[in-house]
């Protein structure tokens, strides 16, 4: 879009340069009654980054995004949004700061237009004269230029969700924060969704995005926090995660048993695949399988990393058994 | 493309601005545009008007209603018979047992539990709106709307008794004849003081509304709360309670009919709705403040 990217340079961009994280919590505890919802997260958003923040349904996903928008306070821990304490700073960090918290909400009675002018009304970094511009704009963007004329009453599930989006991009900002933007969307909605988040992160806008979809969290985020039980139990970046637990070279070859073969004497460990050899990296490089493969006259089509998928890690993570012994970076203890 | 041109000067006062806020009266205009598309106000604000209209015509029909059963605006729904001034003030007296206060309460219920319900009070906390201005703006809106409610009904029973009895039968209780100004300088009185003593339920309201997530809630807990104050007032036996019960005074609003107006009872109501205006912000300010939104 192009009107994005020219609004790019007008945002004033945070004068503390790229050092300091758009949001960051230390101990973070919350207890609602008995109940720990949340208990020593510290989570680190990158600015710039696109964080996914994953967990099953009532890992404390949404409470630690509640407080890290200051709409609740913690029973314990300190939360920083855009260099600001929150709750306090609430007043200087909003305004750059776009949210999708806990699904749309909106007024059944209103059209979709008139909802935004609602929630635009509100918006200190818009002046009054630009509302119905800015309001345009965001329908625009998320598709539903058509539908702005009818009641929310009668919007899709798909179609809620989207009007929440442009709520949130009412105004460029320097961060948006999406909880489940994808509920109940169909997956041209997914993807759609995929794209304006892709445009965001190429705008310089940090985004953090909740899910328990692995699958959209692989294809949008470049680092991710995995939230289990209310806590942290593994958050960095996405590539670094999910290279971390499998030392493993993929080699697609025609010829694989003489791939294999040529391996073993040199005395490094694989296995045959479908289209080719593992090879296992845990006592060697990727140079030097290249190498030997080459010497010994094998037809190499395509060497790649393995990656275990994000379900393979997540599933690990998340199991109550120890994570694994990989040297994942930042693995707490899953404690009760 | 005009969009981001236009915005971006926009963003460098308001950016280096300490803490970014919007006007509290965009947000009150905001906030009144969003009241006033609402089906049910305007529904409920159609219901308020028509009940003067009713009363002139069935008083006027039924004239020979003589002293039927023993009411207690029973005097003022007989000098509204006759009388195009008595007819609004009995309209809001008749209102204001029980009528109008559920619609403040209606009001006060939309305006933080049933926001919350919806999930929409969140995208003003997140704008963001801090807690005490948009209790401000809440409770603006809900005192507009009550405004209104009153007025309208004020209008409407005017109207009605000017149709049915022209500008002749202008007399007060003390049987002295008002001049048309003079009547509806009373008209107005009755409806500023019938507006402050529902501003105070709506003050409670509020403080209730600001505890829940279930507008029906507020709305029931002001019902039974009038129906509560109503029956300890006709309880002697509590008559130490009397003068912290908001509707002790309510019966006075026919003294605005006296010629001169009598005051005391009518300041005393005035006094003890303020009281409960106070205390119900208060309330509702701690509750909302403190409250995971």
């Amino acid at each position: 879009m192009s009107e994005a990217t020219t609004a790019v340079p007008g945002v004033p961009v945070a004068p503390t340069g790229t050092t300091a994280p758009a949001a960051r919590t230390r101990g973070l505890r919350k207890v609602y009654r008995s109940t720990v919802a949340v208990d020593q997260v510290d989570l680190d958003v990158p600015e710039g980054a696109v964080l996914g923040m994953l967990g099953p349904n009532g890992s404390g996903k949404t409470t630690t995004i509640r407080m890290l928008l200051g709409l609740v306070r913690p029973t314990e821990g300190e939360v920083e949004l855009l260099g600001r304490r929150m709750p306090e700073g609430a007043g200087r960090a909003l305004p750059d700061v776009g949210a999708l918290v806990e699904g749309p909400g909106f007024h059944p009675f209103l059209s979709g237009r008139e909802n935004l002018y609602r929630a635009a009304a509100a918006e200190p970094r818009l002046a009054g004269a630009d509302v119905p511009g800015a309001v345009a704009t965001a329908l625009e963007r998320v598709g539903l230029a058509g539908a702005a004329h009818r009641r929310y009453r009668g919007y899709s599930l798909g179609m809620k969700q989207r009007l929440g989006l442009a709520a949130a991009l009412l105004v460029p900002r320097r961060m948006v924060v999406l909880d489940e933007p994808t509920n109940g969307l169909d997956p041209a909605g997914t993807r759609e969704i995929r794209k304006i988040i892709a445009e965001l992160h190429a705008e310089g806008t940090t985004v953090l995005v909740s899910s328990h979809l692995l699958a959209e969290v692989e294809a949008t985020c470049t680092h991710v926090a995995v939230l289990h039980d209310g806590t942290v139990v593994a958050q960095g970046e996405l590539d670094e995660l999910l290279e971390s637990g499998s030392p493993g070279l993929l080699v697609s070859t025609p010829d694989g048993d003489r791939a294999l073969a040529s391996l073993r004497e040199n005395r490094i460990p694989g296995k045959l695949t479908p289209d080719g050899v593992r090879a296992d990296l845990t006592a060697t490089t990727a140079p030097k399988v290249v190498e030997t493969l080459v010497r010994a006259g094998v037809a190499v089509h395509e060497v790649r990393r393995e990656r275990t998928g994000l379900e393979d890690l997540f599933a690990r993570l998340t199991q109550h058994e120890t994570p694994g012994p990989a040297g994942l970076p930042e693995v707490d203890e899953v404690t009760k | 493309m005009t969009g981001a041109v236009t915005r971006e000067p926009t963003t460098e006062p308001t950016g280096s601005a300490a803490a970014a806020h919007v006007g509290l009266f965009r947000l009150y205009r905001a906030e009144l545009r969003w009241i006033f598309r609402r089906p049910r106000t305007l529904v409920v604000l159609g219901l308020l008007a028509i009940i003067p209209a009713v009363m002139g015509i069935g008083l006027a029909i039924g004239s020979s209603t003589d002293n039927g059963p023993g009411n207690g605006g029973d005097a003022l729904l007989t000098a509204a018979a006759g009388n195009a001034l008595a007819l609004p003030i009995a309209a809001l007296a008749v209102g204001l047992n029980l009528l109008l206060p559920l619609t403040s309460a209606m009001s006060a219920a939309d305006a933080l539990a049933g926001e919350l319900a919806h999930g929409t009070l969140r995208s003003w906390l997140l704008a963001p709106v801090s807690r005490g201005r948009l209790l401000a703006v809440k409770a603006l809106g809900v005192a507009t709307f009550t405004l209104a409610s009153v007025v309208l009904m004020s209008v409407v029973g005017v109207v009605t008794g000017l149709a049915m009895n022209g500008t002749g039968g202008l007399f007060t209780l003390s049987g002295t004849t008002l001049s048309f100004g003079a009547a509806l300088v009373k008209v107005a009185i009755a409806a500023g003081w019938v507006s402050l003593q529902l501003w105070a339920v709506a003050a409670v309201a509020l403080a209730i509304s600001a505890c829940t997530e279930h507008p029906m809630l507020v709305v029931v807990s002001v019902l039974a709360g009038t129906i509560v104050f109503t029956v300890l007032l006709m309880l002697s036996a509590v008559d130490w309670l009397h003068p912290f019960l908001l509707p002790q005074s309510w019966t006075s609003i026919v003294d605005v009919l006296r010629d001169p107006i009598a005051p005391t009872g009518l300041v005393e109501g005035a006094v003890r709705a303020v009281c409960y205006i106070v205390i119900g912000l208060s309330l509702a300010y701690a509750r909302l403040t403190t409250r995971d939104g």
